[in-house]
């Protein structure tokens, strides 16, 4: 190493070149020092002293993080490659430290007693998700079929291997119990409980990966097979001899695929009405491009907009509120309907009313909504002019009043007898 | 009965749709959410209710290795002259794509350059791509883009990706693998059959 290095200045260098760390983190070997360089949080001299602290390297031109770097932030995630080696050191050294503990009932060994068991127990967790997630994206992503079986079958290596040390470890923690009851340190018996716990679930996941590794070599086996018939299939049809030398006729004419049989999309006419709809409207002109029909193209443009456009718009809209309108109209008593459709403010949106308008509501009002309406059989009168005429004109109009509950009564008893 | 009574999932329709133009719905297919349709169709109490509600109109749901297809009720199976012929040209396409250097089979990810690229170095790959019937396609690229066009018609695979033109090969795919599985064949020339096999380790 170039200069005496401590934690604070390893630390202080990766916090401060964080950018960079991630950067090369993520794109392992194929990083260039000009390409680098060529980034905007790192000087040439920053590129210096990181180089000079040993956390970087370069070789032939490639930049890369230092391994042990690296395989830090992978330990912490829980990525990269399975490595069982480790629990077998923590399992030595925690042998060598029950030695000598046995030697000398010192707190000192019992410390690092404590530590490798607790690391077993936590490293064997974290090798055994990562084993679960290699071996499934290797299946789902390696895409050399050899490489993918060589892998699987690595993983069941290993996987036989990390068994072994769990067995290891369940040994060494049989053999020390009546050391670890001598000690009398209800810490350690906390340790030793969670370890003996999590050994057995470990096995469990590992039978599982067990049957994840058969299930996936089982299947690339079979792709594979199927492959090789394939092409022993192809090689007798070259000869001619498909429908001779093997029942292919057969199999296919039982072949139940809808596709295959000839079944077309089940087909439902569009309504005629549909077509006069807006939407119709873009339907017609879709099919008319792609088929280049121009009687259809020609058919769907619209004619000019007629004049009173709006007020169409706005007598529609006025039906709308009629029921509104007589609901209102229906709770007061000042004035009769004729006069309080006349006084009646409609709301902006709607415009100007004219009074029309407002007849054509009397008499619609007057005849959907007669049972809730009393007819008195008697003649008022109303002064009005024609709009743009100074004509006078008068009106005779049947005075209409809300039916009142009494009213309403009376009736109901009437029929009632009736 | 009402549709109601069914107490159908709301997606029926959009499986209806896909299936009924003899499409596979793929457990691993991402176009139109069709994994999540394949979860839908997956549940047992779906299923059977889809089952009962299409069963109703003369479609079966089939059910296989991660996939799903129709096929219809009390119905003889036609057009055998079609379906032969098809079925040839599967077992071309098949053949090559288990002739590639990098097999590709379920999940696999691949673009129709490197196919082209691979048989155009291969002489054997070059016949086996050139004897594959199709219509038009002078080259060899466009030959295998046409065969990836043809296979994602079928629901096969799946184009992932437009610019880079990426394929993915879907769980359907099980389908022609099965179908090519089952037929037999009559072992009457013993000689011959073990130089045929010798042929995938090339």
């Amino acid at each position: 190493m170039a200069l005496q290095v401590n934690i604070n200045d390893i630390l202080s260098q990766l916090y401060h070149q964080r950018g960079v760390v991630e950067f090369l983190f993520a794109n392992r070997e194929n990083i260039t020092v000009n390409e680098l360089l060529s980034r905007e949080d790192i000087s040439a001299e920053q590129y210096q002293k990181l180089k000079s602290l040993d956390l970087i390297y370069e070789y032939e031109n490639i930049v890369s993080l230092n391994d042990a770097v690296v395989s830090m932030f992978e330990d912490f995630m829980e990525i990269g490659e399975v490595t069982p080696g480790f629990i077998n050191d923590y399992i030595n050294e925690l042998n060598r430290h029950i030695r000598f503990y046995q030697e000398a009932r010192e707190m000192r060994f019992l410390r690092s007693i404590k530590k490798y068991l607790k690391r077993i127990n936590a490293t064997l967790t974290r090798e055994i998700i990562k084993l679960q997630k290699n071996v499934d994206d290797t299946y789902k992503n390696e895409s050399n079929y050899r490489i993918k079986l060589q892998k699987l079958e690595d993983y069941r290596e290993k996987r036989d291997t990390i068994i072994e040390f769990i067995k290891k470890t369940s040994d060494v923690v049989e053999d020390t119990r009546a050391l670890f009851t001598l000690t009398n340190d209800s810490e350690l018996y906390g340790i030793v409980s969670a370890l003996k716990a999590s050994l057995i679930e470990n096995l469990d996941y590992l039978i599982e990966i067990q049957t994840d590794i058969t299930d996936f070599i089982n299947k690339i086996m079979f792709q594979i097979d199927v492959y090789k018939k394939a092409q022993r299939l192809k090689e007798i049809k070259e000869h001619g001899s498909l429908y001779y030398r093997t029942n292919f006729k057969e199999i296919v004419s039982n072949i139940n695929t809808l596709k295959h049989n000839g079944h077309k999309t089940p087909k439902t006419k569009i309504a005629i009405e549909f077509l006069y709809t807006d939407d119709g409207h873009v339907l017609c002109k879709r099919i008319a491009e792609k088929y280049k029909l121009t009687r259809l193209m020609v058919r769907g443009i619209a004619g000019k907009m007629a004049g009173d456009f709006k007020d169409k718009g706005l007598e529609q809209q006025i039906k709308l509120d009629t029921e509104k309108l007589v609901e209102r109209f229906l709770v007061q008593t000042k004035a009769n309907l004729f006069e309080y459709l006349m006084d009646y403010k409609f709301p902006k949106a709607i415009g100007n009313v004219t009074f029309e308008d407002r007849l054509s509501l009397f008499v619609e009002i007057a005849m959907e909504y007669q049972n809730d309406l009393d007819f008195k059989y008697r003649l008022q009168y109303y002064d009005y002019n024609d709009t743009g005429s100074e004509v006078k004109k008068r009106l005779g109009y049947t005075l209409i009043l809300p039916l009142k509950d009494k009213a309403k009564k009376k009736e109901k008893v009437k029929k009632e007898e009736g | 009965m009402l549709a109601e009574d069914f107490n159908l999932p709301k997606q029926t329709h959009d499986i209806f749709g896909i299936m009924a133009r003899g499409n596979f719905i793929s457990s691993n297919g991402s176009k139109d959410g069709m994994n999540r349709l394949y979860d839908i169709v997956n549940n047992p109490d779906n299923f059977d209710r889809l089952q009962a509600y299409f069963n109703v109109i003369r479609y079966n749901i089939e059910r296989g290795n991660n996939f799903f297809y129709f096929s219809k009720l009390h119905e003889p199976n036609s057009e055998l002259e079609k379906k032969l012929e098809r079925f040839e040209r599967y077992i071309d396409i098949v053949d090559l794509l288990a002739s590639m250097d990098n097999k590709i089979t379920i999940g696999s990810r691949f673009r129709p350059s490197e196919i082209a690229e691979e048989c155009n170095a291969n002489v054997r790959l070059k016949q086996k791509l050139q004897k594959i019937p199709l219509y038009r396609s002078e080259t060899l690229h466009n030959k295998v883009r046409e065969i990836c066009d043809l296979m994602s018609r079928d629901s096969y695979l799946e184009m992932e990706d437009e610019k880079t033109e990426s394929y993915k090969v879907l769980d359907s795919y099980a389908y022609l693998l099965d179908v090519i599985n089952s037929v037999a064949i009559y072992e009457d020339t013993g000689g011959g059959s073990d130089d045929a096999q010798g042929l995938i380790y090339n």
